[in-house]
Formats: structure tokens, C-alpha cells, sequence
């Protein structure tokens, strides 16, 4: 059945080329005078790029190539030209086997009126003839398709060249990106000790200037305590600030047991499904945990959700997460916490991708390669 | 007293109002951003304003142009700014033009309730009060001028407590001098600093503050 369908795939891709070489051909010499003048320059490659482009997709497609879109601009004319030729020899081909295999059958079978040539009632020789014209016009057809793809990838893949230029831009991209996403938690730490830890310092503080000047002991012992219940509070915000930064049940426990500790400490009931077996690298620990945190926090603060589940695993290779909240959706992946994330998931080689529709449900999926 | 406070933290804002009440004064407004601050100034005429810088919404130096607003509008207010980190440039802005009734502390300072509220005191009496934390750090970046190494470590203090905006009698309290000696430190300072001679509390302030900033 697969096989069919792939050859059914692949004839399909051998007459559309056949088809397009119509044009090709014609473009490729019409492209020449078009491309010298100013005027029709930009128009004429953009043309060029976009027939580039449509057989790129039907190879793809269709004759089983997996050509990546690669800047290519230099080798798209020549290509459109040669492919040209390629696909009036494709035509040329198809067309001699379409012809030769009616000429067997009608050698076989007599349907020309004539007494056949070679007898329907001699099974030996008949089985051996089809199977022998099967296999010619399949090997010629495997043979264009090849010749296709071979091109294809001369002509439109990406060259090492190209592949290492469009790493090295990704890689300084999201290089920048991460050295940004840093600034900005630490922005946030920041706003965390000044705004909050400082401020019951200095209430603490103020406290226990006022029981000094406090007119009796009553008023005195009074402030004392709200003294040291304030004391507490602000060792209490301290502890948080510092769990925020890094939460030290990852290094400690690893992941498990620091989704444990949030899913407890959250206001809301987390749903926590982890199936990993293996101890994941602290990199992707500390990514995929900060991931689900901020969404858990996102679903508490914006969402109105009544829970959220969380699922981990692992499946070739790569380390899977899904956040999901019933909330009222709406978050936006340029947030301030969730930029910032994505912008780590990709620095990792991650997907991050959030589902959150205006009226919920709301869905972040990160995934993360990891050996 | 009758105090306009603006701190956005409603934990400060009402530790803050039982501070001031407790020490007789009459917080007429408490609120929690620098539009707020601008109104309630608008509404009430207080002696004195006391401003968080950083508040709501873009917490940055949001109380402090309030301020700087209010002072505009209504040259009598004296105004008190707080900050959770010292910046010299507010200390600056704040400066200049007029420098009667101006004050810029460190809100750490607020724990020090004694000198907080004489602080306070200070600037609503048309004084200044700066951060001794700001002060310090003016002089250090003018430790190597010329002028500033010939004084003594004494005129040294006296400099730093005067730049703060502290009284010769206050100075003298604090360093258990007599007045009398404090002046000597002071015009001694003044010589040695080139400054012509100022008269008057707060143009001896500015002059210094300007001395130590140019």
C-alpha cells in the first residue's frame, strides 16, 4: 500500500514537472534580456525564485526529497534553466514509456484486431514480459525521479557554506537574546528586594523606632510584637525572592522535586504528570522548570484558572513540556516572563509555542533537545 | 505639622502615618502614586511633602518629578524625597534652583525615627537635609582635589555634616563642640575651599552641595 502510494506520489511529481517545464524552459531564455535591464531585474528573479520555490515544494512533495529553503539566490536561474531541460526530458521519458507499455499490452493481448503475437494462454511467457516492462518503466521513472532530486539539491539546498552562515546568525541571535532575557530577570530580582524585602526592612525598622519612643510599656511591648511578626514576614519574603531566583530543590532533588515544591506551594491545584526516568542535565532542568513556573504564575495571576496541568516526558530525544490552564486564555508570548523564556527555550535549539485564544484554554509546549 | 505622604508600599505609607502622627504632626493626605501627590497638594497646601521616588506606573522616578512639580506649583512646600538607592542626580535636580526646603534621604533612614523626624523637621523649616550616604559619596569623588586634602580630618566632618544640611548647632551637638569652634571649622573650610564667603544657612549648603557636584 505504501508503495503504491508513493509511486502514485511520485508519477503525480514527474508529469506536474513535465508540466512546469512548459514554462521553465521558455522563462529560463526569456529571464535573460529581463535580468539585464534595470527595470525588470528585482521582477524577473523574484519570478525566477518563485518557480525555484515550487519545485523545491513538489520534490519535496512529491519525488521524496527533503531539500531545506536555503538562500540560493545565485543558483536559481540556472537551476529554473536546467530543470527546464530535466523536465522535457522527464516528459520525453514519460511519454516513451507510456507508449511502450501500451505497444506490450497490445502485443500481448492482440487488441490491434490481430492474432496476437504471443499467445494470452502461455502463462510463462506472459508473466515474464509484464514483469520485465513493469520493471524497465518503474527503473526509468526511479531514475528521472532521482535525477530530480539531485538537482534539486544542487540547485536549491542550502551549501555547507550556507548552513554554517545561517548557524552562526541563529546562534548570535539567540546569543543576544539570552544575554537580554538575563538583564531583564535581573531587573526583576532587583524590583524584588527593593520592593519588597527593603520595604519590611524599613517598616520593621520604623517599629522598633517607635517602641524606643513609645510613651508606656504597654504601647512598647505592643510595637515589639508587631516588630517581630514583621521580622518574620520579611524572612519569609526573603526566603521567596531567593527561591525565585533559583530554586534550590534543582540541584538538590532535581526537577521532580522542585515541581513538587511548587505544585504545593501554588495557590492553585496543579495537576503534575512527570514521566522521565532518567535524571535530566541541569540546563534543561533549570529551563523546562522556569518554563512551568512562570506559567503556573501566569495562570494565577491572569487566567481565572481553576487548575493547571503540567506533563513532562521524554520521547526521542527530546524533553517535552505542556503547561495547560482552564482559564480565560489571552496570554501573549511577548510578555515580559514569557519573551524572556522563549527566548532561552531557543538559545537550548527548543520549540516554544503557546496556544492561548481569547476566552481560553491556555497551552505552552516547549520542547527541548536533550542527549 | 501638615504632612502630604506619597509611597506606593501601603505597608510604609501607613507605618509611615502613625510615625508622624505619633510625633504630633498632621498627615492630611496618603496616597500611593505621583498624580495623587500633585492633587492632594492642589487640595491641601501642606508645610511639607514626603515622596517615595520610585512609584507606580513606570516606578522609576515617578515621585520625584511629582515633587518637582509640586514645587513649581507651590514654591512654600518644602518637600522630602526617599529613595530605596542613592542617586546623585535626583540629589542634583532636586538643588536645582532653590535649595530652601529640600531634602533627599535614603528611606533606611525612616528607621533612624529620631533623626528621620529631625530631618523632617529641617526641611520644613526651609532647611535642606541630604543623605549622609549621598554626601559621602561626593566627597569621595572629590577627595583628590587640591583643596579638599588640606583639610583636617575634623574640617572634614564639619564639611560632611554641613553638606548634609545640619545647623552649626546641630553640627556642634553632634561632634560635642561648642558653636564657637564650629564656625572656626567653618570658615577654615571656606577659606581652604575658595569659596567667598556665604552667608546664610542654605546658600552655605548650596554652595558646598555645588562645590562638591562641579
Amino acid at each position: 500500500m505504501v508503495v503504491v502510494r508513493a509511486a502514485a506520489r511520485g508519477m503525480v511529481g514527474l508529469v506536474l514537472g513535465a508540466v512546469m517545464a512548459v514554462v521553465e524552459l521558455p522563462w529560463a531564455l526569456l529571464a535573460v534580456p529581463l535580468r539585464a535591464l534595470p527595470p525588470t531585474r528585482l521582477w524577473s528573479v523574484r519570478v525566477t525564485r518563485m518557480l525555484a520555490e515550487a519545485d523545491r515544494v513538489r520534490v519535496n512533495r512529491c519525488l521524496g526529497g527533503a531539500i531545506a529553503v536555503g538562500p540560493a539566490g545565485g543558483r536559481a536561474s540556472a537551476y529554473v534553466a536546467l530543470r527546464g531541460l530535466l523536465g522535457g526530458l522527464g516528459g520525453a521519458v514519460l511519454m516513451l514509456v507510456g507508449v511502450w507499455v501500451v505497444l506490450s499490452w497490445r502485443a500481448l493481448s492482440g487488441a490491434s484486431g490481430e492474432r496476437a503475437e504471443m499467445s494470452w494462454h502461455d502463462p510463462l511467457t506472459w508473466t515474464a514480459f509484464v514483469v520485465l516492462v513493469v520493471f524497465l518503466a518503474a527503473q526509468a521513472l526511479m531514475g528521472l525521479a532521482a535525477l530530480e532530486r539531485r538537482l534539486a539539491v544542487w540547485g536549491l539546498a542550502p551549501s555547507d557554506k550556507e548552513v554554517l552562515r545561517s548557524r552562526v546568525d541563529q546562534l548570535s541571535r539567540t546569543r543576544a537574546e539570552v544575554l537580554e532575557a538575563v538583564d531583564d530577570e535581573r531587573r526583576r530580582i532587583e524590583r524584588d528586594l527593593h520592593d519588597g524585602v527593603q520595604q519590611r526592612l524599613v517598616a520593621l525598622g520604623m517599629l522598633l523606632g517607635r517602641a524606643d519612643r513609645a510613651a508606656d510599656r504597654d504601647a512598647a511591648a505592643s510595637l515589639f510584637r508587631q516588630a517581630q511578626e514583621e521580622s518574620r514576614r520579611a524572612l519569609e519574603e526573603l526566603r521567596e525572592v531567593a527561591w525565585r531566583i533559583y530554586p534550590a530543590a534543582l540541584d538538590d532533588g532535581g526537577l521532580p522535586v522542585a515541581l513538587e515544591s511548587l505544585a504545593e506551594s501554588s495557590g492553585l491545584p496543579i495537576l503534575l504528570d512527570y514521566d522521565v526516568p532518567v535524571r535530566l542535565g541541569p540546563a534543561q532542568e533549570t529551563v523546562a522548570y522556569f518554563v512551568i513556573c512562570e506559567a503556573v504564575t501566569n495562570a494565577l495571576k491572569h487566567s481565572r484558572a481553576r487548575r493547571v496541568e503540567v506533563e513532562v516526558r521524554r520521547s526521542d530525544g527530546r524533553l517535552l513540556v505542556r503547561v495547560s490552564d482552564d482559564g480565560v486564555g489571552g496570554a501573549r508570548a511577548d510578555g515580559r516572563g514569557l519573551s524572556g523564556l522563549a527566548r532561552r527555550v531557543a538559545a537550548h535549539d527548543g520549540r516554544f509555542e503557546l496556544d492561548s485564544p481569547a476566552g481560553g484554554p491556555t497551552a505552552l509546549r516547549v520542547e527541548l533537545p536533550c542527549a | 505639622m501638615r504632612i502630604v505622604l506619597a509611597e506606593d508600599s501601603t505597608l510604609l505609607r501607613e507605618g509611615l502615618t502613625r510615625l508622624l502622627s505619633e510625633d504630633g504632626h498632621d498627615v492630611v493626605a496618603a496616597v500611593g502614586d505621583g498624580e495623587g501627590l500633585v492633587a492632594a497638594c492642589d487640595e491641601h497646601r501642606p508645610d511639607v511633602v514626603i515622596a517615595d521616588v520610585r512609584m507606580p506606573p513606570t516606578f522609576t522616578n515617578e515621585g520625584l518629578r511629582a515633587a518637582l512639580a509640586v514645587r513649581r506649583r507651590h514654591p512654600g512646600i518644602a518637600v522630602l524625597v526617599l529613595s530605596q538607592y542613592v542617586d546623585k542626580r535626583y540629589a542634583a535636580q532636586l538643588v536645582d534652583g532653590d535649595v530652601r526646603g529640600v531634602g533627599y534621604l535614603l528611606k533606611d533612614r525612616v528607621v533612624e525615627v529620631g533623626d528621620f523626624l529631625e530631618a523632617l523637621r529641617r526641611v520644613a523649616d526651609g532647611g535642606t537635609a541630604f543623605d549622609p550616604e549621598v554626601v559621602r559619596r561626593l566627597l569621595n569623588r572629590a577627595r583628590d582635589t587640591e583643596s579638599l586634602a588640606r583639610l583636617s580630618p575634623r574640617e572634614h566632618e564639619v564639611l560632611a555634616l554641613m553638606a548634609q544640611g545640619h545647623t552649626n548647632e546641630s553640627i556642634a551637638g553632634r561632634l560635642h563642640v561648642s558653636r564657637s569652634a564650629v564656625e572656626k571649622h567653618a570658615n577654615a573650610i571656606f577659606d581652604k575651599l575658595g569659596l567667598t564667603h556665604v552667608d546664610g544657612y542654605n546658600r552655605r549648603v548650596l554652595a558646598i552641595v555645588r562645590f562638591l557636584n562641579d
